[in-house]
Parts: structure tokens; C-alpha cells; sequence
């Protein structure tokens, strides 16, 4: 009885725990998209009326526009070679052994607890002495290279995970059957880490999507969508900014959903 | 399970998958670390770098207590942040490794989806609800209750709260690794010995879940010493943490040598915390990746 009794109490706390930690995630997100149907042009409650008017607004910004497709392209990018040198370093890091094997586990790993906003920093010290020697500034390209450096060891630990639950006796399946090194990665190996590498490339693409602190060091003038709220933030509110989150939020679930998904399957 | 395989470093096999990573995290890791060290020894005169090599910088952070308060002050926020984040983040990760298992993949989603969006965005929400005129007040104030009864913002309180809401995601997984490895028939021979569920948790699944809270602890401090969006955005900028500190450094004072002796102090101090620390619970080297 009382083992009952205290199996609901303890049912009770994780399940409050968990509704609690779930509401206060998602307080800023509901009162972004509550605030982007505001008629009115001050961010404060009672809302002067609900419209549509401020996704109009959106579309008709050109610096919104234009920072939307800097933060696609810089994302692209960044998630192609991220996940390419992430997977490899998986591969590297699970399965072989080697001298040096702690050493490259710590140097592909350790900007994962290193604070963005002083990586960004070192890195833009690190570009402004170059490019005194080589005569370039810091731009787009700049940032693409700080978000790999950060976002690889994501995308490697997510492959990592993969590789761990990786039966290679399939390989050596294939390379008895006459495969080449090339045909057992290409029909062996990458297709069955497929669910972990787009699960990391999904998730390389969000982060460095919603990327702030390094696309603020080292983008030079180039405004990138976080970059681009927290400026104008710092001017003056307007509804404009929950308007854009709230369109930057539905791609966001969309994909981690697909994430989910791929990594269960 | 994956095999190990031996392999030489002159293996094509090794080198071509490892070399991108080695050459990525020296070129663009490494040596702006070295480099930085090396920008200390420098000097600014009228925001122009000089390359003095001399000790200049250093006397000054340590001539100047200011410096240090502010570093003090951040250790602190950092460590508070730790312990909450645990603190709240082990229910959640418990029930998430044991009982949530109908609901697992939803939760995991909105959790995932919570953490990996636009951290600026995140941070500007918090703003406006706990701004005066916001929905906090709002409706607290359709509750009956008196209207301004949340003056929260721009103050410690507020950022501290963006810092575990920024962080707590990274305690909830890696506490939820670690429960979720744990042999479950440990648990239940304790009760076979008599143990009641309090006690088999305390004396069983804590201990057995230290590394996971270990690991979690160092990831969140070490992120959290780097806070910026928050004190700037929700403490209003009004106690400045380091990363403030050395923002300003770098744009207001264009002092670059300064700057990257407040970034190296920061580095230095938080990892010799996190090693400290790790000799007093007596765990040998901190895993601090995977």
C-alpha cells in the first residue's frame, strides 16, 4: 500500500517536473508568436487588435530579406562541410585505433565546451591579423569558417552515435565480395550511417541557422537574421521581430521533427 | 557494437578522414589561441596595435581589482547556474530515462526544438514577457493581482534565469545518458536487499549517474562563463559579466591586447575551477567531450 502510495508520489513530482520544464521552455516562444499578431506598434499588453499586418511588413523589408538569405547561405554551407569533417571525425574517433587517439578526440571535440562568444572573439582577432597580412576583411566567408569550426564537433558526436551502434562485420561482408574501399563506403558504410549524418546535417543546419554569438564577431557588415533582431532590438521594438520569429520557428520543429524521426528508423 | 580498428597514421584509411578535422581545429581553433596569448604582450596606442612584447597588459589586470570583480561576479552566476540547472534538470531526465517512455519522442522533440532555436530570439522573448508592460504583469494583473508585482527585469535575478534557460537543455540530455545507462538490475537488487525507493535512489542510481552530472556540470559552467545576450538583453547591462567586459574591451576601448588578456583570464581561471573541482569529488580527468 504504502509502496503504491509512494510510487504515485514519485509519478507525480517527475510528470509535474517535466510539465513544469516544458512550460517554462516554451514561455518565450508563445510570447513571440503571441505578440507577432499584434495590430498595434508597441510591444506591450492589451493588444491593440490582432492582424496580420506585421508578416506584410516582413516581406516587404528588404534588410529582413536580405538577412534571411545571408543566414540560408552561411547555413548551407556550414552544414555541408560541417557534416562532411564531423562524419569522418566519427568514423575516425569510434573505430579506429591509433596513437594519438585521445589527442584527436580532445582537439575535434573541445569547442563544444568552449563559449561562443570568446571563440568568436579569438577567431576574429585571428582573421584581423591575417587579413593585415593578406589583405582581406571580415565578410561571409569569415563566418562560414567560425561556424564550422563550432558546429563540427556537434555533427560529429551526433554521427558518433551512429557509428558506435555500427556492425562492421557488414564491411567486411562487402570487401570479401570483391568491393572496393570506394564501393563499401558508397553502398555499405554511408548508407547505413545515413539516419545519424542527416540527424547531424539537420541539426548543423538549425545551429547554425539561430547562430548569434560567432556570425556577430566575425561577419563583418554582413546581417544575418539573429544578427539582424538583435540590432534592432537594441534601437527600438516593433511587432517586425515576433513576426520573424515566428517564421523562423516553423522550419526550426519541422526539422527537428524530422530528426526525430530519422534516428528512430 | 563497433570494433576497434588498429591503424597507423601513414593508413589512407586514418589520414583522410582525420586530417580535415586536425587541420580545421590547429588552423582555426589552435593557433587563434596562441595567437591571442601572444596579442597580450602587446600594446594599444590611439586604438592601434603595437608590437611591444612586453608586460604591460598583464600589470595592468593585475593592478586593477575592477577586473576581478567582475570575473568573481560571473564565476559566481556560473556556478548558480550549474546548480540550478541540475537541480531541475534530474527529475526531468530521471522520468524521461524511466517512466515517460509512451511520450519519449514528443518530449525529446519539444525539448530539442526549445534548445536549438535562435538563442537571441529566445532571450528577446523572455524580455518581453517579463518586461513591465509585458504578459508576466499582464496577467498577474488579470489574476488580481497587483499589476507590477514582476519588476524582474534588469536585474541578476533576470539574467540568471536567461542562463538556465539557455543551458539547462545540455543537463537534462547528458543526465539522461547517463540514467539511461544505468544497469536497471542494480536497482532492483537493492530492493531485494531491503532498500526502500529513496534509499536505493541515493545510495544506487545517484552514484552511479556521477559521471553524467560531472559532465553536464563542466559543459554548463564552462558555457555559462561566456554569457553575453543575457546580462546584456535581460540584466539590462547594469552588473557587467566578463563577456560584457571584454565586448566593450574590444569595441568600445578598441583595446585588443587587454582584450585578449580578459579572454585568456576568463579561460584560465574557469578551467582551473573545473579542475579544482574535479580533485575535490575525486574524479581523475573530466570527460568533456562525447
Amino acid at each position: 500500500m504504502t509502496a503504491k502510495l509512494e510510487g504515485r508520489v514519485i509519478d507525480f513530482i517527475l510528470w509535474g517536473s517535466l510539465a513544469a520544464v516544458l512550460i517554462f521552455f516554451y514561455v518565450p516562444i508563445f510570447t513571440l508568436i503571441a505578440f507577432s499578431f499584434q495590430e498595434g506598434r508597441f510591444l506591450t499588453l492589451p493588444f491593440e487588435g490582432i492582424s496580420l499586418r506585421w508578416y506584410g511588413e516582413l516581406f516587404r523589408n528588404s534588410n529582413a530579406l536580405t538577412a534571411l538569405w545571408n543566414s540560408t547561405v552561411i547555413a548551407v554551407v556550414t552544414t555541408l562541410i560541417a557534416t562532411a569533417i564531423g562524419t569522418m571525425a566519427a568514423i575516425v574517433a569510434v573505430r579506429y585505433r591509433f596513437k594519438g587517439r585521445e589527442a584527436f578526440q580532445l582537439l575535434a571535440g573541445v569547442p563544444l565546451a568552449f563559449p561562443q562568444l570568446l571563440l568568436g572573439i579569438v577567431l576574429l582577432l585571428w582573421f584581423s591579423v591575417l587579413g593585415r597580412i593578406f589583405d582581406f576583411s571580415t565578410g561571409i566567408t569569415t563566418a562560414i569558417i567560425g561556424h564550422i569550426v563550432y558546429i563540427t564537433p556537434f555533427a560529429m558526436v551526433i554521427v558518433a552515435v551512429q557509428v558506435f551502434n555500427f556492425d562492421a562485420t557488414v564491411e567486411d561482408a562487402a570487401r570479401d565480395c570483391g568491393a572496393s574501399t570506394y564501393e563499401v563506403y558508397r553502398y555499405v558504410t554511408i548508407p547505413l550511417l545515413w539516419p545519424g549524418i542527416f540527424s547531424a546535417a539537420i541539426f548543423a543546419f538549425l545551429l547554425s541557422w539561430g547562430n548569434f554569438y560567432l556570425t556577430y564577431s566575425l561577419a563583418g557588415s554582413t546581417r544575418t537574421l539573429p544578427t539582424f533582431i538583435f540590432s534592432g532590438i537594441a534601437i527600438g521594438s516593433s511587432p517586425l521581430y515576433p513576426a520573424i520569429a515566428t517564421v523562423v520557428f516553423i522550419p526550426g520543429i519541422l526539422l527537428v521533427i524530422l530528426a526525430n524521426r530519422l534516428r528512430r528508423s | 557494437m563497433a570494433e576497434e580498428v588498429p591503424r597507423r597514421w601513414r593508413d589512407p584509411e586514418l589520414l583522410v578522414k582525420a586530417l580535415p578535422t586536425v587541420i580545421l581545429q590547429t588552423t582555426c581553433f589552435l593557433a587563434p589561441l596562441v595567437m591571442t596569448f601572444l596579442l597580450t604582450f602587446q600594446r594599444s596606442r590611439n586604438f592601434q596595435l603595437q608590437w611591444t612584447w612586453d608586460l604591460w597588459t598583464w600589470t595592468d589586470i593585475f593592478s586593477k581589482p575592477h577586473y576581478w570583480t567582475i570575473l568573481l561576479h560571473t564565476v559566481f552566476m556560473a556556478v548558480a547556474c550549474v546548480a540550478i540547472c541540475l537541480v531541475i534538470a534530474f527529475p526531468v531526465a530521471y522520468g524521461l530515462a524511466t517512466r515517460f517512455k509512451a511520450w519519449e519522442n514528443e518530449i525529446k522533440v519539444l525539448i530539442t526544438f526549445a534548445f536549438i532555436t535562435d538563442a537571441t530570439l529566445k532571450i528577446y522573448g523572455w524580455a518581453l514577457f517579463l518586461d513591465k508592460n509585458g504578459m508576466a504583469n499582464y496577467l498577474l494583473g488579470s489574476l488580481g493581482l497587483s499589476p507590477e508585482i514582476v519588476a524582474f527585469l534588469f536585474t541578476d535575478w533576470a539574467t540568471l534565469l536567461g542562463m538556465v534557460y539557455s543551458l539547462l537543455a545540455f543537463a537534462i540530455f547528458t543526465l539522461y545518458l547517463s540514467i539511461s545507462n544505468i544497469d536497471r538490475s542494480l536497482i532492483l537488487a537493492a530492493y531485494d536487499a531491503g532498500a526502500g525507493k529513496l534509499r536505493a535512489h541515493w545510495e544506487v542510481t545517484l552514484p552511479l549517474c556521477k559521471p553524467g552530472i560531472w559532465a553536464g556540470s563542466v559543459l554548463i559552467f564552462l558555457l555559462s562563463v561566456g554569457a553575453f545576450l543575457e546580462p546584456k538583453v535581460l540584466g539590462g547591462g547594469k552588473s557587467p559579466m566578463s563577456a560584457e567586459l571584454i565586448r566593450q574591451t574590444f569595441e568600445t576601448r578598441v583595446n585588443w591586447p587587454l582584450g585578449a588578456a580578459l579572454t585568456l583570464m576568463l579561460m584560465v581561471v574557469s578551467v582551473f575551477i573545473v579542475l579544482l573541482f574535479s580533485r575535490l569529488i575525486g574524479l581523475k580527468r573530466a570527460g568533456l567531450a562525447s
